[in-house]
């Protein structure tokens, strides 16, 4: 293993090392305050050091992975949301769960498995990485065992998330079977050597899309989303709506690049197909909930339409467009689930409609705050959103692709007014008082509350100012 | 040799088939075992024995008998044991026993008649499977172990918890 080799892979040398500092730190003595910082200067650290490093050019460790400028960007994008998570976590357990410790090696190994994702150039890191991801996930999931809701959303996660492996796997083994290799280049070069596409390549890429689908949550393989959310605890809502479909996305661009997925007109059909569903159902469905979570869960689903639109148009600038779109979708998720976080209290989440009653005159920052992240992902101006969805849009023309740009700016529409809703629900006068949920001291809620304060400064600052954000995703794009 | 394969693919269907449609769990698993064991064999005359042995050792074996184990842990009443000397009964052990046994003579056929692999594929051996797991995959291999320490992490915080009390008059009950 050379020097290269080894500098390459420190940011997922320092994640490992920090779960298992986390494990020891266990063994030796039970401490939240400990454990949470322990998991927060890992991963500032594991961060400086990705920009510390700053890769020069690309490298690959053969076979399994490729570090370029794409990989780079998504981890540092995975490893801050993950710090973003990590910060809203700590008020949020610290009032419900006696032990809270273990929630952090998972989230570490969430981490990893993400970046796997990201920087792999074969199948069995591929897999590797979805399947560390998928198993942290299932145990966050249910990680509260005294609510109602976690076994049921842990277990309908596990079945389906097992299923869609196995779809992924066989998938796999067929691509396999015809081109004998594993490696994306190796695939690409095998079938560019072909003139039309074996039916046997064809559905095992059908198959394969089968599991990204699942684990992007779009139509048609979106049931598990609403249940998910509801169940899961808000920071671990956070992380799936970002770092896990932000993971796959990133891997989806990567895979479809290298065998040029751009040529077969089958594969852009399923996913035109998938993208307007998406957009359309997700947004239908949001419509009609009256809890808070299902709403951001049906809305995401939406996202990951409008996503996919920027996806098929590839090319420099819908690569450029989706990693910006996921910029911006990563703030605005982690920053709305993270309000609701703060706002729960020791039983239940604020979840309702009417937990968010009056917020405006009782809390003001916290009510504007959420106000700013719905504003971005309904795509207003002066938002990182409104940049996002223009990144999509410019995108989506430049290849001609005006049915998907249509559909885009008619469900941005649509999607305003369940934004609004919640919005106009904060504004409403509550006659009835609640009691005040913080029970804990309040030097706890100031790492949450400055979080959100930065999330909320991060992007307004994108949207009216989104040239820094752009020249580095550029660069970092443009790297060889 | 293609006849063999043919066979063998047939028996890990039909077994397969009977393990998703038998009502009867232990019927399900015995069906199971027999399916884990063509497949066994359907790598063997691929030119796999090490994945072949690893495929009885690991699924045949240990993973059956861990199901084995809890569903029987699962019925500890008196009633289990008159359902589990039904479950056993001889007539329910035909079926997989006759295509096991179909397996056996296939087995024997290859073994005495000495045709290891179709000729135009290449013999992996155990030493080829090292090679490439701490060679090339060895990340794979440290990554598989970052796996299982997930899976473990989280099996114990979810099972070290005590029995939740779903219902709230009990819970009053019980405080």
């Amino acid at each position: 293993m050379s020097k290269t080799d080894f500098l390459s892979v420190v940011p997922l040398f320092i994640l490992t090392s920090a779960a298992i500092l986390i494990l020891f730190s266990i063994a030796v003595k039970r401490d939240h305050k400990v454990i949470y910082v322990i998991t927060t200067v890992s991963l500032a650290i594991d961060f400086i050091f990705l920009v510390w490093y700053k890769a020069t050019a690309t490298w690959v460790i053969e076979p399994l992975f490729i570090f370029d400028g794409f990989g780079t960007f998504n981890t540092g994008l995975i490893l801050l949301t993950a710090l973003a998570v990590t910060m809203i976590s700590y008020a949020y357990f610290e009032q419900r769960e006696e032990r809270k410790e273990e929630y952090y090696i998972l989230l570490i190994l969430a981490t990893l498995g993400a970046i796997v994702l990201v920087i792999s150039k074969h199948f069995v890191s591929l897999f590797l990485g979805l399947e560390i991801l998928s198993v942290s996930l299932y145990s966050m999931i249910a990680y509260l065992r005294k609510r109602a809701r976690s076994d049921e959303a842990g277990i309908k996660y596990l079945i389906l998330a097992a299923f869609s492996s196995a779809f992924l796997l066989f998938g796999m083994a067929l691509v396999y079977t015809a081109v004998g290799t594993m490696e994306f280049s190796k695939i690409a070069s095998h079938l560019s050597s072909l003139e039309a596409m074996p039916v046997i390549v064809f559905a095992g890429f059908g198959l394969m899309t089968v599991g990204i689908g699942f684990k992007l949550g779009v139509v048609p393989f979106h049931m598990w989303a609403a249940d998910v959310y509801e169940g899961a605890p808000a920071p671990v809502t956070a992380f799936i709506a970002t770092v896990s479909k932000g993971g796959m996305m990133a891997l989806l661009v990567r895979f479809f690049t290298a065998i040029d997925g751009y040529q077969y007109h089958g594969l852009i059909l399923i996913f035109t197909i998938i993208a307007i569903a998406s957009m359309f159902i997700g947004n239908f469905l949001a419509l009609r909930q009256g809890n808070v979570k299902r709403v951001l869960a049906y809305s995401s689903i939406a996202h990951l339409g409008y996503l996919l639109v920027a996806f098929l148009a590839g090319g420099t600038l819908g690569i450029e467009a989706v990693s910006f779109y996921l910029v911006a979708y990563f703030i605005t998720s982690t920053g709305a689930f993270g309000i609701l976080a703060t706002l729960s209290d020791r039983d239940r989440d604020a979840e309702l409609l009417d937990d968010y009653r009056g917020l405006f005159w009782t809390r003001p920052w916290t009510a504007t705050m959420f106000t700013s992240m719905l504003l971005s992902l309904a795509g207003i101006p002066l938002t990182a959103g409104f940049i996002g969805k223009f990144y999509l849009v410019a995108a989506g023309v430049r290849e001609h692709l005006w049915l998907l740009v249509v559909m885009l700016a008619v469900n941005s529409a649509i999607g305003l007014y369940y934004y609004i809703k919640i919005i106009a629900t904060m504004m409403e006068k509550n006659e009835v008082e609640r009691p005040a949920s913080n029970e804990l001291n309040p030097s706890v809620y100031v790492v949450s509350g400055v979080t959100m304060a930065i999330l909320t400064i991060l992007l307004i600052w994108i949207g009216v100012h989104p040239n820094g954000m752009m020249v580095l995703i550029h660069e970092l794009l443009a790297l060889d | 040799m293609q006849l063999a394969f043919y066979i063998t693919s047939a028996i890990a269907v039909i077994a397969t088939v009977m393990v998703i449609t038998n009502h009867n769990l232990i019927h399900a698993l015995l069906y199971l075992v027999v399916s884990f064991l063509a497949v066994a064999v359907v790598f063997y005359l691929l030119g796999a024995p090490f994945v072949a042995a690893l495929e009885v050792i690991i699924y045949a074996g240990a993973i059956v008998v861990l199901i084995i184990f809890v569903i029987m842990m699962l019925n500890l009443k008196e009633e289990a044991v008159a359902q589990e000397r039904q479950w056993l009964s001889r007539g329910i052990i035909t079926g997989p026993a006759l295509l096991s046994l179909v397996l056996l003579a296939e087995l024997i056929y290859i073994i005495v008649g000495a045709q290891v692999a179709p000729s135009d594929a290449q013999i992996v051996d155990s030493k080829a499977v090292g090679m490439s797991l701490y060679g090339p995959y060895v990340i794979g291999v440290e990554l598989s172990g970052i796996l299982l320490m997930a899976g473990i992490v989280g099996a114990y915080h979810l099972g070290r918890q005590k029995k939740k009390i779903v219902h709230r008059f009990l819970e009053e009950e019980a405080s």
